[in-house]
Order: structure tokens, then sequence, then C-alpha cells
């Protein structure tokens, strides 16, 4: 919504109330989905005082407070997941610093969830069945990241960095992908793992990550989690290296989290993006026109 | 040199890249999956109205470009150029006709005209969307021909432009003409 509340005429408000009904009404749905699943939903907090560390995710943070305001609830679901907790899901607000955007906003609603004992072709399939709730049966095609780039802009991975391939993404392969289809991209460059483990393909280190896309948007982030906390403390290491080579500060790197993150069973966990499965449902390219909250 | 930094940067802002003036014409901000966020930057030359893509890592500082648009009514032409006068300041500035270019022909005195200074000298006049001109020259209407839907002849008007009238328009009339595209608009007297 871009009007103000004070511009807001009769239809429009008819407009938001018969909206967000329809949104209430995906949120029971989603619920529905995890519960018939046996999985439990979790309230993790939204406040931490240590940071969930990505080199290209920036966190609002309260000086006066000194909390930060979580990006995913991926940590404090992990801790539950240690103690025994089994399947869990969360449907909160997540927040980041400076993404605003027709497809993005500082705030936006994440469904994230955990299934233990779950392959990754297992998580892939129960993704893309939650996915399916709101943009309907749409037939599921998946390629893995380097035939996407071959696929969509005839680039092989292997000649480029991860800054330009970043790029190349960006602009070429994802407005491509998804198109009448869920497309999942499977196998990403171990330089990309993030929290995933890796494995060997054919011959390369993969990180067994993935995404999906449709009609261009990129909905779901999952991974086959990783459960060892030595690699994991590396990669928070060379991700605060990497801020300070962009000239951010490094982050505090939450110690609690290494240390139970041994005993997270073995399991797969994705996070998707409510409001852009609202973009798909309601046929809008502006994340604007489902967030109906006037600025 | 002042800058903006590309999350600033919307619609109607003027910018220098690679040493050349352009519009912001539109900002995409684009971050896919955990990779670093950049933003695509749509940019409309400032003289020459081509427009460009270009990439730019989200945050950086892109050099805002000195341009000022001002409203300027056009006093005179001379062999010079033409004068225009800003009605505020009353201040005046002599603008040659290589930096006009086109809309020479739509050079009315006493109209006021949209000039672009870019680093201090005046580099663009538009004119108004729609002029009213008085037809100096055109051939009279055959009778008859207006049965079969408007007809046009070629006309040539006060500013010095060629323009296409219906054919019912005669001299020393005043037509009213889209200078975008020089479109005969109406009869106005």
């Amino acid at each position: 919504m871009k009007a103000k509340w004070s511009e807001l005429t009769p239809e429009m408000v008819n407009m938001i109330h018969a909206f967000l009904k329809i949104r209430a009404g995906m949120l029971t749905q989603a619920r529905l989905f995890f519960s018939e699943r046996g999985i439990t939903e979790v309230d993790c907090p939204i406040l931490s005082s240590k940071a969930s560390v990505d080199a290209h995710i920036d966190l609002i943070y309260s000086e006066s407070s000194q909390v930060y305001l979580h990006s995913s609830p991926e940590y404090g679901m992990k801790k539950l997941l240690a103690q025994g907790s089994g399947d869990i899901y969360q449907l909160s607000h997540v927040f980041r610093k400076g993404e605003m955007g027709k497809k993005h906003r500082p705030e936006f609603m994440m469904a994230e969830w955990y299934r233990c004992g779950f392959t990754y072709d297992q998580m892939i399939e129960e993704t893309c069945s939650f996915i399916q709730l709101f943009v309907g049966m749409l037939p599921i095609q998946s390629l893995s990241y380097k035939e996407a780039f071959k696929k969509y802009a005839n680039v092989d991975i292997t000649t480029k960095s991860d800054e330009e391939l970043n790029e190349i993404l960006g602009l070429h392969v994802e407005p491509q992908l998804g198109n009448e289809c869920l497309t999942v991209i499977t196998n990403y460059p171990a330089s990309q793992c993030a929290l995933a483990k890796t494995a060997h393909v054919d011959g390369e280190r993969v990180a067994k990550r993935f995404e999906v896309y449709c009609r261009g948007l990129e909905l779901a982030n999952g991974y086959d989690e990783l459960t060892d906390s030595a690699e994991q403390k590396r990669r928070f290491h060379e991700a605060n290296k990497q801020r300070k080579q962009l000239g951010k500060q490094a982050l505090p790197i939450d110690d609690e989290f290494l240390s139970i993150l041994d005993s997270v069973p073995d399991c797969c966990g994705v996070a998707v993006g409510f409001d852009r499965l609202m973009m798909l449902r309601h046929n809008t390219e502006d994340i604007a026109d489902v967030i109906f909250y006037p600025v | 040199m002042a800058q903006a930094s590309t999350n600033e940067l919307r619609p109607g802002y003027k910018v220098e890249v690679d040493g050349q003036p352009y519009f912001v014409t539109g900002n995409e901000f684009v971050k896919p999956g955990k990779g670093q966020a950049f933003n695509r930057i749509r940019l409309k030359h400032l003289m020459t109205g081509r427009v460009i893509e270009k990439t730019f890592k989200s945050g950086e500082k892109l050099e805002l470009a000195d341009v000022l648009e001002t409203d300027m009514r056009l006093l005179y032409t001379d062999q010079h150029g033409a004068v225009f006068m800003d009605d505020n300041t009353y201040e005046q500035v002599t603008i040659p006709f290589d930096n006009i270019g086109d809309n020479k022909r739509w050079l009315k005195e006493d109209l006021v005209y949209d000039v672009i200074f870019y680093n201090g000298q005046p580099v663009t006049v538009d004119p108004p969307t729609f002029i009213e001109v008085k037809v100096t020259e055109t051939s009279p209407g055959v009778r008859g021909d207006t049965a079969s839907g408007r007809v046009m002849k070629p006309a040539i008007v006060e500013t010095g432009a060629e323009v296409q009238v219906p054919i019912f328009v005669n001299e020393g009339e005043v037509v009213r003409i889209d200078t975008r595209n020089g479109e005969y608009d109406s009869r106005v007297s």
C-alpha cells in the first residue's frame, strides 16, 4: 500500500479488509499444513544479544538495548532441536537492514521449519507442496546451480567469481526461473554453502542447499543442515572476514549456538518468504501490494 | 561534489556517471539468495536522451550532477542565439542555437521554456508540450477534399517549423501543435 492512513478511501479500506481476511486464511492453511504433518509451532525470540552472521545480511541493532532483531529464527530453533524438540516450525517477522525494493522489505514474514531425519530430496518435495498451497499445483522442475547458469546465461560457473555469479544470477538467471512452474535450484557451489552440509557430487564439492523460484521470485532457501560446530565456526569467521573486506562491521558470534550445534540431530530445514507467496497468489510484482499497511 | 547512495536514488535525481550527466529514470534493488545486494539503475542522458542501464553495489555512492532546471521566458532571438529571461530574478542568458538543436523550430517570443543548466551552462531548451502558432505559409484548401476524412497539407508556421495541417486551415490562422511530435492538434482561430 503506497497511500498514507489519512488518504485511504472507503474502497481502499474495503480492499484492505478483504485482503487481510485472505491473508489470515492463508496463515491458517499454513499452520494446518504443519500440524497435519506433526510439526510443532514454536516462537523463538525476535530479539537476541548475539547475531546471526552472514556476509551479505545486515541486521537491525538497538544501540540502547544492545539487541539485534533476528534475520531468521534459525539459531533459536536449532537450540530447540538440540534439546530434542523434534520437528518444529515458526511463523514470524524477520528483519534485514537496508533491503528495500519491489521484492524486498526490511521487515517481512517468514515461514521456517525443520524436519529431523528428512533427506534433502524429501525436504525439497515438502517445500514445493507448501508453496503449492499458494500458487496452485504447478509442475516442478529441478536443476543444479551449474545447469541453471549453463541453460539460462550460457555461463560456465567455474570461470567466474562468487561476486560475478551473484550478478549474473540476479540479472539474467533468476528472471527466467519458475516460468509456469516451480524451479528448484540444487547443489550450490561449496563457497555459497551458508549453513548447509557439503558433499561430493560428480567429483565436485557442492553445498546441499536449495532454493525454489516461481515467476522469477526467490521463495525458499533450504539446507541439509550442517551440524558440525568446528566447521560452522570456521564459516562464521570467514563471513566476518568478508564483512570487514566490504567495509562492514564484524558481528559477534553466538558461542552458545556453536556449543549446541553438534547435538542437533540430522535434519533438513527451509525458510520461505510468506509475503512473496502472497505476491504470487495475488499476481502482483510489487510487495507493497500485499503488505497492506500504509506507510 | 555532492553524492547520493544508490539506496536514495529515485527518478528525478540527476547523477554523473563516467563524466556524463544523466537523469535517473528507474532503480531496482536486486539481491539474490544470500548474495550481495546491488542496484540496477536506468539512466537517461541529459542532452542526448539516450537510455542506459548500470549496475552498482548497493550503498555505493554516485556523484550528483550539477543540474538546474529553470522556467525561462524567450525575449528575442538574434544572430548569437536565443535570449531568455528568468521571470523571478530577471536574469538574462543567451543560449546558442547549437544547444537548442531541433527545438529551434519551436521558439516563439514571450513563451516560457524549460531550460536545463549543467555545470552552469545551458544545455537544453524544452518547449511547452503544446504551442499556439500562426500559419505563415500554406496552399489554399481545395473544395471537395474534406469529404474523405481528415486530409492534410504541408504548412509553415511563424516559428519556422514545417507541419501538416488539415486542408481547411488557411494562412494567418492560429493552430495548436504538439511539440513532442510536431502534430497538429486543433485550430485556435
